[in-house]
């Protein structure tokens, strides 16, 4: 950010005095000042009680009590604390402990990571603080000089950083990958992932797997060439990168594509995926295709847009996919968090993979295989298609866009849930808690023109009753193996908050007009409302330290897309962390 | 009398008027005007804006989203066809505006066209903002 000041004025009198003429009578000038600080280090290491993060400690099956080291808790992507200490009961006693600004606009939409007593978390715009978990002390602090003209569809987030070894590691805005010292905040290294002004930026957290970093890139509203990369977490040499578009004929999937059109293909990689490390698969999803919303010129399936793609993590090869969502003309990005599952289906102990996806759709798949088990309707409002038994969508035609479109399409094109935020699972309650939006808008076909770095988009979705009390948000409880609604909370505006389960059978998230929420696990029940006024967008943590409890829980919103699905959000921006204790 | 003097006066002021029109160079219509009186070209100056300039940016409501409303008096970089068609050409530095000049099929003609659009649409009444 430039510092600038007018001088005019003080310019003026000064060559008056010094009998100028006429100098009084120019523009006044623009003076630029030295760029300010950026950058702070620690003045005393921190967290160095704590050794490195080591390989298996990300594979512990459960979220050690005084850490929270992954954007999903676990490798499973469950969210679920196995704090027992925060139940229906004890969390309206939860005090804030502290706060913390930002500094930022857009949404704060980071999960934060714990480790050693130090919290890392990002904020819009891509600052990285390292703060004392107990009594919110900054420890150091990085703003990333990102460009002035980035090329993002939908606000400035970052949701989180991943730890591994004694470093941290940012995706940036303009698509770098930044590697730091977690105990003084040094730059270890920075990679270019990817050209930001072709389109592609990072908002997501990498996913540490063995020694590799793995992060995708965001740019479906660009017409970019979508992939995802695994990094030498030590080195930042890239280890491998998997296109989800082809790049000419034979190659797998281009036969999806009208022409050459997977040139154009988007399809990006813009969420963190999951691991199994017991058949040692890396799962990952991808976006929509571009253009958004106008299918005429890429006919076909559009492979590998709107899927779950299961690899190799060493190398980053296919080993099988699933696409939710072929020749999608709505922008339902099949980004939603992913969640591994092993329990008994049809009898039987499975493998699952399931995923409330942005279609509106709750999906069971057998993760050893791809195979397609199930599809449940998990919004209220859903009529852009059903899924017939092999997990194909049969498309209603009149919610196909059009240049006079009239027709009310559900869900609206940020979903359902949607990549932004996440869920939680209990497992012990076989409940997986899903945000969502409840809204519907008119899909309208137009114009677009590829041109690299431009908006690649096709169309306009709408909302058209937003006002009347039809665009709102749930959180729903859903059977893990059944896919039924077990309860929902429903909320005046739509839910687009991360969520956090805890052992002790709460589900904490956040609404879009400020406040924080926990919910009884089991009923559903409103246990907890602190007003935050800022919008919720974040991923909720907990962590014990000193036997004292505490919940995480990043508020700021970015109101431009808040309103995209529902009516205009009077909340005002700006970032604020709030830290909660239990009473000691 | 008194009549007869106000007519002469109107009469002067409407041949001075009439002259200084006469004298002053004509002002060369916008193509945007032009398209204005095409319903084709105005529909199709619709469709671009629909699908380029759309969904998570401009509304095709009088609604400030992430980007500003192209529907209501206000012009933040300049309000004349020209000014509206240099914002949309060279985009906006240090926005999220970007320059859409050869961006389109029919080039600046597409451009134009999306200027009438939003004239044809604008809610912009005399002594509205």
């Amino acid at each position: 950010m430039k510092h600038r000041l007018v001088w005019g004025l003080a310019f003026a009198l000064v060559a008056g005095s010094a009998g100028l003429a006429g100098s009084a009578n120019e523009e006044p000038a623009e003076i630029q000042l030295p760029p300010g600080p950026t950058h702070w280090k620690a003045e005393k290491p921190a967290g160095t009680a704590a050794g490195p993060v080591t390989a298996d400690m990300l594979r512990a099956a459960a979220t050690p009590a005084d850490t929270w080291l992954q954007y999903g808790g676990n490798y499973r992507n469950f969210r679920h604390s196995p704090l027992k200490t925060l139940t229906p009961q004890s969390v309206a006693k939860l005090q804030v402990a502290w706060a913390f600004p930002t500094g930022t606009v857009g949404q704060f939409e980071a999960s934060p990571v714990v480790y050693g007593g130090v919290m890392y978390v990002t904020s819009s715009y891509n600052r990285l603080f390292a703060i004392d978990a107990k009594t919110g002390e900054l420890l150091w602090r990085y703003d990333h000089q990102n460009k002035e003209n980035l090329r993002l569809c939908c606000g400035p987030p970052n949701r989180g950083v991943a730890i591994a070894g004694d470093s941290v590691l940012m995706g940036t805005l303009d698509a770098h990958l930044i590697s730091f010292d977690r105990k003084t905040g040094e730059i270890l290294w920075t990679v270019e992932v990817a050209k930001w002004n072709v389109g592609y930026s990072i908002t997501s957290a990498p996913l540490i797997v063995g020694d590799l970093a793995i992060i995708g890139v965001a740019g479906g509203e660009y017409g970019v060439r979508g992939f995802f990369d695994a990094y030498d977490v030590k080195t930042g040499k890239l280890a491998w990168r998997h296109y989800t578009v082809p790049a000419k004929a034979g190659e797998p999937g281009a036969e999806s594509w009208a022409g050459d059109s997977y040139l154009r293909g988007g399809s990006p990689a813009w969420t963190t995926g999951a691991y199994d490390p017991e058949t040692d698969t890396l799962f990952w999803t991808t976006g929509n295709p571009s253009p958004d919303w106008d299918g005429d010129g890429r006919k076909g399936d559009n492979l590998f847009s709107n899927s779950l793609l299961a690899l190799e993590p060493k190398t980053g090869n296919l080993k099988w996919h699933f696409q939710f969502t072929p020749h999608d003309v709505w922008d339902y990005d099949g980004n939603t968090q992913i969640f591994l599952v092993d329990a008994k289906y049809d009898g039987q102990p499975r493998k699952l993979i399931v995923q409330a996806n942005r279609n509106g759709f709750y999906y069971i798949l057998d993760r050893t295989d791809g195979k397609f088990l199930r599809a449940t309707q998990y919004l209220e409002q859903v009529n852009w298609a059903t899924i017939d038994a092999s997990g194909r969508p049969v498309v209603n035609p009149e919610s196909v866009p059009k240049e006079d479109a009239k027709f009310r399409t559900c869900p609206s094109n940020l979903g359902g849930m949607n990549g932004a935020f996440t869920g939680a699972l209990n497992p012990d309650l076989g409940l997986v808690f899903i945000p969502s939006s409840e809204a519907c808008q008119v899909f309208t076909k137009g114009i677009s023109a590829f041109k690299e770095g431009l908006p690649y988009l096709g169309g306009l979705p709408e909302t058209v009753d937003a006002t009347a009390g039809k665009a709102y948000g749930n959180m729903a409880a859903i059977d893990v193996v059944t896919g039924q609604v077990k309860w929902r909370y429903r909320d005046r505006r739509p839910m687009m908050g991360g969520t956090l389960s805890t052992a002790g059978g709460v589900v904490i998230s956040g609404n879009l007009e400020g406040e924080v929420l926990a919910f009884d696990a089991k009923t559903g029940k409103v246990v907890w409302r602190f007003r935050a006024n800022g919008g919720v967008r974040s991923q909720p943590i907990a962590y014990q330290l000193d036997g004292r409890t505490y919940v995480a829980v990043p508020t700021g919103s970015f109101t431009a897309l808040d309103s995209f699905a529902a009516g205009v959000n009077r909340v005002p921006e700006g970032g604020t962390m709030f830290v909660f204790a239990l009473p000691k | 009398m008194r009549r007869v003097t106000l007519l002469a006066l109107a009469l002067a002021l409407a041949c001075s008027t009439t002259e200084e029109r006469a004298s002053a160079p004509a002002e060369p219509e916008s193509p945007a005007a032009a398209f204005a009186r095409d319903p084709a070209a105005v529909a199709r100056g619709r469709s671009i804006f629909i699908g380029t300039c759309g969904a998570y940016c401009h509304s095709t409501k009088n609604v400030e989203r992430d980007a500003p409303s192209l529907f209501d008096c206000e012009w933040k970089h300049g309000g004349s066809d020209a000014q509206i068609f240099a914002s949309i050409s060279n985009g906006v530095p240090n926005t999220r505006m970007p320059a859409f000049t050869g961006a389109l099929p029919q080039g600046d003609d597409d451009l134009w066209r999306v200027v009438a659009y939003l004239r044809s649409a604008s809610e912009c009444k005399a002594g509205k903002r």
